[in-house]
């Protein structure tokens, strides 16, 4: 079945595919599962609901693998189309909503587990850190007797998305529902690292319900939010005559998103020019989907974001040419596991392995939201500085790739701290005499 | 004597006009807010020149300083800086070099000197902590670099043995891009000091002394110092390589990238087998004997060589290019040959073969024929001609006297001065700047004219700057990346440290080896304001000298002949010239025709006078 039979767009092609593709580097997939649907108008104006093959392989979607179909009468498309075709059209009936994500997010199906006789009414998931917050809130989770396709599943889901970004299905995965499909697909990679952070706290030991509490009564001091989602154009660019200059970026976006430095579209990063800086306001991206680069000027200005304004406040008092902002899941994660033989949180971490010990004998950490002096004079000194709530921040004296260095290794002096408390190793010891007074 | 911890706060000023000799105190807030070195010394010769002055004449003022980092363990930190009004360019001129002489120099107890005045008769001048002596030097005019410092060497015959600055025939003989040496082979090679020391009738200075002023913060100091050499014995480059094969082991990665000169800067083309035949590695298999260390440096990228009979040091990779492709040269011995006679004589090579490259194109174009040049057939690749010119231009002999002028003004006075390849008169280094618009500009902007180490050496960042790589042809990018660079370059000059360090690591182990050192509290953010401060304190004094903001340019030849780079023509239009000069004026603070600001000369306090 070649493309023109089924009569999609190839750009709308080429975006199911880009964003299957992330999918399963993500890891928020396995080889079939999922689906993905789309509402689209064709060139007579009559809306479709484009939806993926039943059984399709999400990281190798072919045309074929795509079904446009009616929204509201049956017609052949839906021989072939997803089991949750019916969840998906009614969720795209929803106001405002043309996209809507189905995924098998592992870290949030695991952290939303109980172990209650059922049926029950699973509690809700309350994420504990400032992208699940922010773009989520409070996650209902729904135990349903046959999870996929059923007909209470076809009512409840789109119900509870109503008022919710994102539903989970107990011991199955997420749904979420979005203004475009590249906002579902973050919607479902914050949940995935929510319940992935939620996850390493418990393992690790830190109470978790009155941090919850804590988040539920005050998130603001909690959090420095991100700059809520966005609908930019994906591959729009302010720079384009700088070739080079837009392929560093490209590359440096395709990096944090696979290396899992920041979830899907999150974070941000920057290069400074004389006047303005180039901008990318979504510093996850995946290759094929990108993000918008843009072009602003170092003026500082009331209408500027949260995170447009730290950048522009990095360079004002600083010659940094490079800022970049991710939010790891490990780092927020040891911001709250207080340093052996106290009850407190770390105001530093400290790494313990050879080569983080070196490059940085301690990180410090900072609590959102972080007062921006000691900000700014601690990003001097170290050239990353953890927000406990807030991401990571780095700096760079010349280029992306120099400033993509320190998350990328911040992640990595993470997991071995990590790894070294999941093994029972004294960390006390490890840690360098040094590292305690610095 | 004041003591401060990391330096001593003395200053000697000898004036040989007067044979006078004065100790002055430099107060900590001047290490505070210009390090040493670069920083120290551009300030004390800005409040005690008048910038307008005649470069060889008495009025001249030379300032030699050393950091608090010199005589300590901190890897590399042996380098000295001077700065004079420069004969060459009638700006600035600042020259930084290695070897032994500068910690020597601190050995006996000063921080820095000046010299000012001019004597009557050759002089040399002779400190030692207890007694500094102006003295004839009679016996040692006249004499080669070489010979002058066994001379001297012989007649101190102290332990420990004397540190040893000379000029030779080339500095006496006031060739305008002569230099002055050091451990015989190590040179203060560009802007002319040279002949600064020969129209002051200056032929050498020599050092003995022990001292060596304690450490503040022991720990702090050794924290910073663990890092760098852990980062250096990391680093490839500091590692290995620069031992290995030197700096001339650049060459065929600067041909790859298509950044090598050829004839003049004509074009980027060479013959791969005939780079083969120059090449480091050849230069190793071929003519090297051993490798050799500046004082405390773990690094080693001296090259001692020897070609027959004769020993020397080098060729380094910008000698190598200068001399030999550029001048359409692919003769290792014969480039090595002309080199050890430079050092000799004491001339500038980038300069030399600038000059010659220039003149050969000229001769080329029949612009020179025989009668003017003597009958020095001057074509492209006529290595034969090299012993003979290289004397000839340090004694100002025949054709050489023109040559001695450097490539601006002969190319002028055969009215073609757009065939030198000069910004701000001062010959442009081995790297093409077509193939960096980073690069470019570094030359453009650089306080001294064209220069890679002052003007900011891109070519790394471009090349094998690690993490730190960026585009080369980022027209937004390039002021700033270059703004940076010259930063770490005068740190790295006011610290008295070699720019190789840079290879494994940028300034925050020197910030806490400095606070360590002195007991005050440098920051890496510090480090950077005070690096501004330099920059534009080297500024203040260029405009006072005359420079316009249409000085800050490159040679039309770069505008109107295109080179191939990554298979695409490239040069640098007018336009684009314009608007990164602009640009890196506004990154510096200044004004868009490049004037200092109200706020930056406040900061600058231009009257006060801290010496
Ligand atoms: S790296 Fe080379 S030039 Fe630099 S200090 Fe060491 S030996 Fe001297």
């Amino acid at each position: 079945m070649n493309e023109r039979k089924w009569r999609i767009p190839s750009q709308i092609i080429r975006l199911f595919q880009a964003v299957g593709r992330a999918s399963l580097l993500y890891d928020i997939q396995d080889s079939h599962s999922g689906n993905m649907a789309l509402k689209h108008r064709d060139k007579k104006g009559r809306e479709q609901l484009i939806i993926t093959a039943s059984g399709s392989q999400k990281g190798d979607l072919e045309p074929q693998h795509l079904c446009a179909l009616s929204p509201n009468k049956t017609d052949f498309g839906y021989y072939k189309a997803s089991s949750e075709t019916d969840i998906h059209s009614r969720i795209l009936n929803l106001k405002g909503i043309n996209a809507s994500l189905h995924a098998h997010t592992k870290d949030l199906v695991i952290a939303t587990l109980d172990p209650e006789r059922k049926p029950n009414h699973p509690a809700p998931f309350i994420p504990a850190d400032p992208l699940g917050y922010q773009a989520l809130g409070i996650i209902p989770v729904d135990w349903f007797r046959v999870p996929s396709g059923s007909p209470e599943m076809i009512q409840k889901i789109p119900q509870r998305l109503k008022d919710h970004s994102a539903t989970v299905i107990q011991g199955h995965g997420v749904m979420t529902r979005a203004r475009t499909l590249q906002e579902a697909f973050f919607l479902a990679c914050v949940a995935n690292n929510s319940g992935y952070i939620f996850r390493l706290l418990e393992k690790h030991g830190v109470e978790i319900e009155p941090l919850r509490k804590k988040i539920v009564s005050d998130s603001y001091s909690c959090f420095s939010f991100p700059a809520p989602y966005t609908l930019q154009d994906d591959h729009s660019c302010d720079f384009s005559h700088e070739e080079e200059l837009v392929k560093e970026f490209q590359k440096t976006g395709a990096r944090i998103f696979e290396s899992r430095l920041s979830p899907f579209h999150t974070g941000s990063f920057s290069l400074r020019g004389v006047k303005t800086m180039f901008y990318a306001p979504k510093a996850s991206m995946p290759r094929e989907l990108g993000g918008p680069l843009l072009e602003k000027s170092l003026e500082k200005k009331n209408s500027d974001g949260y995170e447009e304004k730290i950048h522009k406040e990095i360079y004002s008092q600083s010659n940094f040419q490079t800022a970049m902002h991710c939010y790891i899941p490990e780092a927020e994660v040891l911001t709250h596991i207080s340093p052996p033989g106290t009850n407190s949180p770390p105001d530093r971490l400290v790494p313990v392995d050879a080569e983080g010990s070196f490059f940085y004998l301690v990180i410090p950490i900072l609590s959102s939201p972080p007062e921006m002096d000691s900000f700014l004079q601690l990003l001097h000194d170290y050239k990353v500085v953890i927000v406990r709530g807030g991401g990571v921040w780095a700096v760079g004296e010349q280029s992306l790739s120099e400033v993509l260095h320190h998350p990328s290794s911040v992640r990595e002096i993470c997991l071995y701290r990590l790894g070294a408390r999941e093994r029972g190793l004294d960390l006390g010891k490890m840690e360098p005499a040094k590292a305690k007074k610095w | 004597m004041p003591s401060e911890y990391g330096f001593y706060g003395t200053l000697l000023e000898i004036n040989l006009t007067e044979g006078k000799i004065n100790q002055k105190k430099l107060t900590p807030d001047l290490i505070e807010n210009y390090l040493g070195g670069r920083g120290l010394a551009t300030r004390i010769l800005y409040e005690n020149i008048d910038p307008s002055c005649d470069p060889l004449g008495e009025h001249n003022v030379l300032v030699i300083a050393t950091s608090p980092l010199l005589k300590t363990k901190a890897p590399t930190a042996c380098r000295g800086h001077m700065v004079f009004k420069s004969p060459l360019t009638g700006m600035l001129g600042s020259s930084n070099c290695g070897g032994t002489w500068a910690s020597r120099l601190k050995s006996t107890g000063y921080d820095a000197l000046m010299i000012k005045g001019k004597a009557s008769q050759p002089v040399q001048v002779d400190i030692q902590r207890e007694k500094t002596e102006i003295r004839p030097a009679a016996e040692v005019w006249g004499k080669d670099v070489h010979q002058t410092t066994d001379i001297l060497s012989s007649q101190k015959n102290s332990s420990p043995s004397p540190g040893i600055l000379t000029i030779g025939p080339a500095g006496e003989n006031l060739c305008l891009y002569s230099a002055v040496m050091n451990d015989k082979n190590r040179a203060y090679g560009r802007s002319g000091p040279g002949a600064v020391f020969g129209s002051k009738n200056l032929k050498a200075i020599t050092v003995t002394g022990k001292m060596s002023p304690p450490l503040k913060d022991k720990e702090r100091f050794q924290s910073g110092l663990d890092q760098a050499l852990y980062m250096m014995k990391a680093a490839p480059i500091t590692k290995r390589l620069l031992r290995e094969l030197g700096t001339s082991g650049l060459l065929k990665l600067i041909h790859l990238m298509d950044m090598l000169p050829h004839q003049n800067f004509q074009d980027n083309l060479h013959n791969m087998k005939e780079l083969d035949k120059i090449s480091g590695e050849t230069l190793r298999e071929s003519i090297l004997e051993r490798v050799g260390a500046c004082y405390g440096c773990p690094v080693a990228c001296q090259t001692h060589t020897r070609v027959g009979e004769k020993k020397g040091e080098g060729p380094e990779y910008e000698t190598l290019v200068m001399i030999g492709p550029n001048c359409g040269i692919y003769n290792l011995k014969a480039v090595a040959l002309a080199n050890y006679r430079c050092n000799e004589l004491g001339l500038d090579t980038i300069s030399l073969g600038g000059t010659l490259a220039c003149a050969m194109e000229l001769y080329e174009k029949g612009i020179l024929d025989k009668k003017t040049t003597g009958g020095i057939p001057l074509n492209f690749g006529n290595e034969s001609l090299l012993p003979r010119l290289v004397d000839l231009i340090a004694y100002r002999k025949a054709f050489g006297e023109k040559l001695a002028e450097g490539s601006f003004r002969l190319a002028s006075d055969f009215h073609h001065p757009e065939l030198s390849m000069t910004i701000k008169k001062m010959e442009i280094p081995a790297y093409d700047p077509r193939s960096s618009f980073t690069q470019a500009l570094g030359y453009m902007t650089s306080p001294t004219g064209a220069c890679h180490l002052r003007g900011g050496y891109a070519v790394s960042l471009a090349f094998f700057g690690g993490t730190k790589e960026i585009p080369r042809f980022s027209i937004q990018q390039s002021p700033l990346a270059i703004r940076n660079m010259q930063n770490l370059g005068i740190i790295q000059d006011s610290l008295g440290i070699c720019r190789f360090t840079g290879f494994a690591f940028s300034t925050e182990p020197w910030a806490r080896m400095m606070s360590g050192a002195t007991g005050m509290d440098f920051s890496t953010s510090q480090l950077q304001k005070i690096s501004h401060r330099i920059a534009s304190m080297e500024r203040a004094f260029n405009l006072q000298a005359g420079l316009k903001e249409e000085d800050d340019c490159l040679p039309d030849r770069f505008s109107h002949e295109s080179i191939g780079v990554e298979g695409k023509d490239k040069l640098i239009s007018p336009e684009l010239i314009q608007r990164m000069r602009r640009d890196y004026y506004q990154s510096r603070g200044w004004s868009p025709k490049g004037k200092l600001s109200t706020l930056i000369r406040a900061d600058l306090q231009l009257n006060k006078r801290y010496t």
